[in-house]
């Protein structure tokens, strides 16, 4: 009897399991995606038939360029224009020391991919100080610049002649009619699906990822999106460098007119035909960008321009996911079920946290304004202002709208700096720190639309914040963790209500153990019930796990029913500020009430 | 020495107005829509086909008559290739697909020129004749270039500022959201801001093709010399580009002469880089380039 309701009891778990579907499908892709480079590297020298080893080969590589690509593109942002020139230098630069000076391979590899990783840096530098489409110019000025240049320094390029290379070893048939070469070139494409792959899992992966959606979210979880950007920019190089060092051997023969424009464009456009983001999505672009016009169209080989530039702009306009992103996103759909309220509660899993005796808070000032001024122009949002947060307090602050609060909130989180006056956190100057140095001093913010990456799993969502942990996590925060990861790691977060994604914010905040918390209009859009709730977690963040906390609000009730001190801007300028009693009768407030909330 | 110091000036600066003008086209498309049109640079060359096409080897009045015929084909399509890129921003949450869809337009053309021609060159007769300035002999269409920059920054400053769909446009660039919750059709005006830019790129190509290369990859690097003179004048500031352009060309007149023309790009890069690292707003930038 027992043996069999314990069985049911797994059974039923099972089923529970297996009624969620997959979040992400990268995993099943990444294997999908060895079986086919494996097929079209393999098969043809099975065959015999040299003509599809020879183009499989170039394929292959051209496959793991564009997974590089990718990579840059989706995780990182990074719209480059220029990756045939990384390609190219990893190439040439083998070339002219193995073919031209008689280097050994290796040394001459080497070198090729220190000049690729080199460009790469040429590309990151001014990644590290601008982004958004200046860096969409770069990289396509490098592309149109480094044929010239192969052209014009031909005392060591050899100019228009290329440099032709021999490397019989590499093309020796050993077990079943397959070369050394062809096993590394389809090899090396696996490898760098598993290295996007781990990447995209890591720390430094979802970073990235949150930095090239949102660099302000980014920057308020102590993430540098600058660093972010140079770091994609130089891995990527290093991977498309040795792509180029194995197009040598498989071509054996460099020359100016292999690495124009047209190459990187074959492998930004491979990945929006094949589907950003999606791991298969370089595999299937290739072969649709650069077999099908190679190949099924040769005799048209004038067109091939043509071809690319109309797949890609029929891509964007009538399927923008690509090949592959549609299947994923038609496989999605059919699996998402909205659990609507089900979706995200967070109040059982709070409850764990519940410390002994409730915190009060103390006369500790952990925040401190002193004659903060911040002017756009001519306007000036905040005035003069001093202000004073105790620790463990829910400090509100309200006024109308364009009286600074908002402008105040941003100063304190760093992303923008005071005209004069200064600032002081947990007792150290802050006031010209960046927003991530800031942020990692332990202040957590959230903002008036909710920072939420529907590309994340609703998980991946709460575990940025315990990615933007500094020091060594509680235990209650670990076993915290865990459960939200047991609960939620399959889950969409892009079915969430606002009322939900608000709380997704707050739990990153608690997640990241930040010890004060901003919060930026977070009543706004939420119901009457989800209000109440918010005031119950926000009064449990500070009595329950000590935290401080900064609350710009207009709803008036909600501010009166938990604050422990409110203060009152007006036009920039700070007029009341004191316990909920004393601000209600100040005259210089009385005006704001009418109509309101107790006279 | 005198010579050459005015040869470089006279052409660079000729040159230049010719990326001046594409930087403006950037500019009243960017303000209005918030995209930069990867494309511009093979209008730019497509003005300078027609020219080949309808006023190659004609009397002036048949050339005047199709100078407007070549702005407007232009504009016309351009005002096509904004309303492609324009639909997939209406509803998509992700808004930089145009990146993309300019890109690939621009392989478009250069393709489609290149097979209609081949990869070389056509050649326009000039129309004005040659002439001296300090002894040297200058093609009318340098000239040409610098007054078309002059014509085209008055005629947008008056736009902007006196007429009114000038003025809704200048709205769209300073608050998107408000301008739409004014009632502005903004879709509208941004089709409206993307065919003045065709007008200005077509009218210009037109102008100077006696000195231009028509050719399938001549758009790309045209793009990249407009897009420095936005950056070096500041993205947004037209007053910019009549610096920028014309810095632009003199740098690359003067790489040309003193190290080789196979440099001149390189030297454009360069100045890229050297601009955005050092001052990413350029000289009179209001929107900075550098965002968090």
């Amino acid at each position: 009897m027992m043996a069999i309701s314990e069985t049911a009891d797994v059974g039923s778990r099972n089923m529970d399991e297996k009624a969620k579907p997959r979040f992400s499908s990268d995993l099943p892709q990444v294997w999908i995606g060895m079986a086919f480079i494996a097929v079209t590297g393999f098969v043809p020298s099975l065959l015999g038939n040299s003509y599809w080893v020879h183009t499989f080969q170039l394929v292959n590589i051209y496959i793991a360029a564009a997974i590089f690509q990718n990579f840059l593109f989706v995780d990182a942002g990074q719209k480059s224009f220029g990756q045939g020139v990384i390609l190219g230098l990893g190439a040439y630069v083998t070339a002219i020391f193995f073919g031209l000076h008689d280097y050994p391979f290796v040394m001459a590899a080497g070198l090729g991919l220190g000049a690729a990783a080199l460009g790469g840096l040429l590309f990151a530098l001014p990644a590290l100080r601008v982004q958004y489409f200046h860096l969409g110019f770069v990289t396509l000025s490098a592309a149109i610049v480094f044929p010239q240049l192969l052209m014009s320094l031909d005392r060591w390029t050899n100019g228009i002649n290329g440099i032709s290379v021999q490397m019989e070893a590499l093309h020796h048939e050993t077990l079943f009619g397959l070369t050394p070469l062809t096993i590394i070139v389809a090899l090396y494409p696996m490898l760098a699906l598993w290295v996007h792959y781990f990447i995209r899992r890591s720390q430094l992966g979802r970073q990235m990822r949150v930095a090239a959606v949102s660099p302000e979210g980014a920057r308020s979880l102590g993430i540098k999106p600058g660093y972010m950007r140079f770091t994609a920019f130089v891995i990527a190089a290093i991977g498309t460098g040795i792509c180029g060092v194995l197009y040598l051997p498989t071509v054996s023969f460099v020359s100016p007119q292999g690495f124009n424009v047209e190459l990187s464009f074959v492998f930004f456009f491979a990945v929006v035909v094949g589907g950003r983001g999606q791991m298969l999505g370089p595999i299937i672009g290739i072969w649709i960008v650069f077999i099908l016009p190679n190949i099924a169209l040769a005799q048209f080989v004038e067109y091939r321009l043509l071809i690319y530039g109309f797949l890609t702009l029929l891509t964007v306009i009538l399927f923008p996911d690509g090949v592959v992103g549609s299947i994923e996103r038609w496989r999605s759909k059919r699996g998402v079920t909205g659990r609507g309220e089900q979706a995200f509660r967070v109040d059982s899993f709070l409850d764990r946290l519940k410390g002994g005796k409730p915190v009060e808070p103390t006369d500790e000032i952990v925040v401190e304004v002193r004659g903060g001024t911040k002017k756009f122009g001519e306007v000036v949002a905040v005035d003069n202002a001093d202000l004073k947060v105790r620790k463990g307090e829910i400090h509100g602050l309200i006024g109308a709208n364009g009286s600074g609060k908002t402008s105040l909130l941003n100063v304190l989180s760093g992303l923008s700096r005071l005209n004069s006056g200064s600032f002081v956190i947990n007792g150290r100057e802050a006031t010209r720190m960046a927003a991530d140095r800031i942020a990692n001093m332990g202040i957590g913010r959230t903002f008036q639309t909710p920072r939420i990456y529907p590309q994340f799993s609703l998980w991946d969502n709460l575990k940025v914040g315990i990615d933007a942990r500094t020091g060594e996590p509680n235990d209650d925060i670990v076993r915290l963790a865990e459960a939200l990861e047991k609960e939620f790691r399959e889950d969409s977060a892009a079915l969430l209500s606002h009322g939900q994604r608000r709380l997704v914010e707050v739990m990153r905040t608690v997640l990241k153990e930040a010890s004060i918390i901003l919060f930026d209009e977070p009543a706004a859009g939420l119901s009457q019930s989800e209000r109440a709730n918010f005031s119950k977690l926000v009064r449990f963040l500070s009595r329950q796990l000590g935290k401080t906390i900064i609350l710009v609000e207009h709803d008036l009730d909600l501010v009166w029913g938990i604050a422990d001190t409110i203060t009152v801007m007006e036009q920039g300028r700070i007029v009341a500020s004191g316990t909920p009693d004393t601000v209600a009768k100040d005259p210089a407030v009385q005006h704001m009430f009418v109509g309101g909330r107790r006279a | 020495m005198l010579l050459e110091i005015t040869v470089i000036a006279v052409r660079g600066i000729a040159i230049g107005s010719i990326f001046a003008m594409i930087a403006m086209s950037f500019n009243i498309v960017h303000g209005a829509t918030g995209i930069l049109n990867f494309a511009q640079g093979n209008m730019l060359v497509l003005g300078g086909f027609a020219a080949f096409f309808l006023a190659n080897q004609v009397e002036l009045g048949w050339w005047l008559l199709m100078l407007p015929v070549a702005g407007l084909l232009v504009a016309a399509l351009v005002a096509l290739q904004g309303w492609v890129t324009l639909l997939p921003l209406r509803s998509s949450v992700e808004q930089d697909s145009w990146i993309i869809s300019t890109v690939s337009v621009s392989v478009i053309l250069g393709a489609a020129v290149l097979i209609t021609q081949g990869p070389f060159a056509y050649t326009v007769e000039s129309v004005v004749p040659s002439f001296r300035i300090l002894g040297v002999r200058t093609p009318g269409a340098y000239a040409l270039a610098i007054g078309c920059m002059i014509f085209w920054y008055i005629a947008m400053r008056l736009f902007l500022k006196k007429t009114f769909i000038g003025l809704a446009i200048s709205a769209l660039s300073q608050d998107f959201d408000a301008a739409r919750a004014a009632g502005l059709p903004v879709r509208r005006l941004q089709i409206i801001a993307f065919a003045i830019s065709g007008l200005m790129v077509g009218t210009a190509g037109f102008l100077v093709a006696p000195v231009i290369s028509i050719s399938s990859d001549a758009g790309l690097r045209y793009i990249l010399n407009g897009f420095v003179a936005a950056v070096v004048g500041g993205i947004g500031s037209n007053l910019g580009t009549l610096i920028g352009g014309p810095l632009v060309g003199v740098v690359g007149m003067l790489t040309a002469y003193k190290i080789g023309g196979a440099y001149q790009d390189l030297a454009s890069l360069l100045l890229l880089i050297a601009i955005l690292m050092l001052r990413p707003q350029g000289l009179f930038g209001r929107s900075s380039a550098r965002r968090v």
